[in-house]
């Protein structure tokens, strides 16, 4: 290692450093250059790919593209198959669905953790991290437990003497409904969570001191504030829930199509790459359409609530 | 602050039920790994509840298994892969993006952010066929590299918002004490960010492991990661072997939240 002949202190100071300095130095933009040549490279060139791919007509062969042509016929055919609408029209209304009953369920959780003690603080923190540790599968695979044949609901429900046949719940779209809403849950309470535990409790004493109940307090104090919650908790939501290949793969059954299963069949299954360029776009599209969308609702419901303040 | 200081009966009514739902949903939560926990010890070769009996046989089966060996083995080097680039290309660019000194720095976090915020399935395809044009056939090194773009904005974002709550005196005084920025930086700043490296490398290390968006059109057709065996054995097996496979997990993930909440603390995982 060379040693610079005037070290500003004592010490071994090399070459490495001196041009980690220069770089730090600056305060510019070159420590994250390596970050932004593997980015566009490994996403922004892709996605211009897939893109084109769209609008051409391909072959592949042996995992390779043999010819690719120009072509509308696939983007065309996409806007007029029934096949293509139905099962986004089916993923949207899943997505959706899934959404406000996640906001359903969710939303009182973080109430609870917002009115209660350290410890129940600590219990829902918990309960709503570790699932997300573990893997979508694995979570799904427990409601084929439950819900199947001879699962948990079927079994207490014959044991009770309820039912004589076992119901089927699998393979529908209840089925798709219910994992959905359980998996995407924690993505939901997470982001109010952190949203309500910024709040000024002393608003709260001060709604209950001027008189206001607790429901008073929570229409008027608590909900407005967690708005930008419920925000990014259903953009989060939808995301996952719109663009999920798991749950109705497993728990549909084989002939669920949704937009992620219809997209795995085009690209691994047919080889129809144009098909799943195709279809690739219109999920993105749709999805950014329902994000812009949350984000104006939350937007305009964020500044109404400032507005009132004011 | 009591609960029900000064409510009237329908007050009273109202919160209890949206408290009902609080704990249902708490359930909810935590219900099926209880159930899946529960199965993995039966000794019936089929899925079926309540379960009868107890044994580790379907514990010993995992291990047994070469292929969900193999493939547990391949995503911990996934895992591990995705971690190691997320640390060594997420931190620096952390540190632009809260300390940078020139217009753009609002840009840069949201060019980070494009990959995280598209749909997983989508950025597969898309690595998938941009791989196929320049004959880069899918392998273990695609998906790593797949998944570490679509989780970086993870580490960044974690990495990110501790350096801006980092007080800036620090760093000036050992600016002042004339460190060069190099010492400052694996002195000063280094030390303080450790625990939110840390947190990051947990979610990115989950990601990496557990990723089946991104993985299923990128993964290598030999070596295949944990989920996507995982899934074709769901699909086309009904033993406890892959309850047996979710309770590792399950301890795993029981394993990390430890490790976070050593290093930062859970209630600083939202931030």
């Amino acid at each position: 290692m060379a040693v610079a002949s005037r070290t500003p202190l004592p010490g071994a100071h090399g070459m490495g450093e001196r041009i980690v300095d220069a770089l730090l130095s600056g305060r510019g933009i070159w420590p994250a250059v390596p970050a932004i040549i593997v980015l566009t490279v490994v996403a922004v060139i892709p996605f211009v790919i897939l893109l084109s791919l769209g609008f051409s007509d391909i072959e592949v062969s042996r995992g390779a593209i043999a010819s690719r042509t120009f072509s509308l016929e696939y983007i065309a055919n996409a806007l007029t198959d029934p096949l293509y609408w139905t099962t986004f029209q089916r993923s949207m209304t899943l997505a959706l669905t899934t959404t406000a009953l996640c906001v359903f369920f969710g939303y009182p959780v973080a109430y609870l953790y917002l009115v209660g003690g350290r410890w129940t603080k600590r219990l829902i923190l918990v309960l709503t991290i570790a699932p997300l540790l573990t893997s979508g599968i694995v979570r799904t695979y427990a409601w084929l437990v439950i819900l199947g044949g001879r699962g948990v609901v079927n079994s207490t429900l014959m044991g009770l003497g309820l039912i004589d046949q076992p119901l089927r719940i699998m393979n529908t779209h209840w089925a798709v409904l219910i994992g959905m809403v359980q998996i995407h849950l924690p993505v939901m309470i997470l982001p109010l969570i952190a949203v309500m535990s910024r709040h000024d409790t002393r608003l709260m004493e001060a709604a209950a001191n001027l008189g206001a109940s607790h429901l008073g307090t929570l229409r008027t104090v608590i909900m407005p504030l967690s708005v930008p919650g419920i925000g990014t908790g259903a953009a989060l939501v939808f995301t996952l829930s719109y663009t999920t290949f798991v749950v109705p793969q497993l728990l549909g059954g084989g002939n669920y199509l949704n937009a992620a299963t219809m997209i795995y069949e085009q690209v691994v299954y047919s080889l129809e790459w144009s098909k799943g360029s195709v279809s690739s776009m219109i999920l993105m599209v749709t999805c950014l359409i329902v994000l812009v969308a949350i984000a104006l609702v939350t937007n305009h419901f964020t500044r109404w609530t400032q507005g009132r303040d004011a | 602050m009591s609960l029900f200081r000064h409510s009237s009966l329908s007050d009273a009514l109202g919160i209890g039920l949206i408290l009902a739902v609080a704990v249902f949903s708490l359930l909810l939560l935590v219900a099926p790994s209880i159930i899946v926990l529960m199965i993995s010890f039966d000794t019936r070769a089929f899925v079926s509840f309540p379960p009868e009996g107890f044994t580790l046989r379907w514990y010993a089966e995992v291990f047994e298994q070469g292929e969900l060996v193999d493939a547990m083995l391949n995503s911990l080097q996934v895992g591990l892969t995705v971690t190691l680039l997320c640390i060594l290309l997420g931190v620096p660019t952390a540190l632009v993006c809260a300390r940078g000194r020139f217009r753009g720095t609002t840009a840069l976090s949201v060019f980070v952010l494009v990959p995280h915020m598209v749909p997983g399935i989508v950025l597969g395809v898309a690595v998938l066929f941009a791989g196929a044009l320049v004959n880069v056939s899918p392998s273990i090194w695609l998906q790593s590299v797949a998944i570490t773009v679509f989780i970086l904005a993870v580490m960044v974002r974690t990495v990110q918002s501790r350096l801006l709550r980092l007080d800036p005196a620090l760093e000036e005084a050992a600016a002042n004490l004339r460190a060069t920025p190099f010492q400052s930086l694996r002195t000063v700043t280094f030390p303080l960010l450790l625990p939110a490296i840390l947190a990051g490398a947990v979610f990115t290390f989950v990601e990496g492991f557990d990723n089946l968006s991104v993985a299923i059109f990128t993964h290598g057709f030999r070596d295949r990661p944990l989920p996507v065996e995982l899934l074709a054995l769901v699909q086309y097996t009904s033993s406890p072997l892959v309850a047996a496979v979710s309770g590792v997990q399950i301890v795993l993930a029981i394993a990390a939240l430890v490790a976070v909440s050593l290093s930062i603390g859970l209630d600083n995982v939202n931030d």
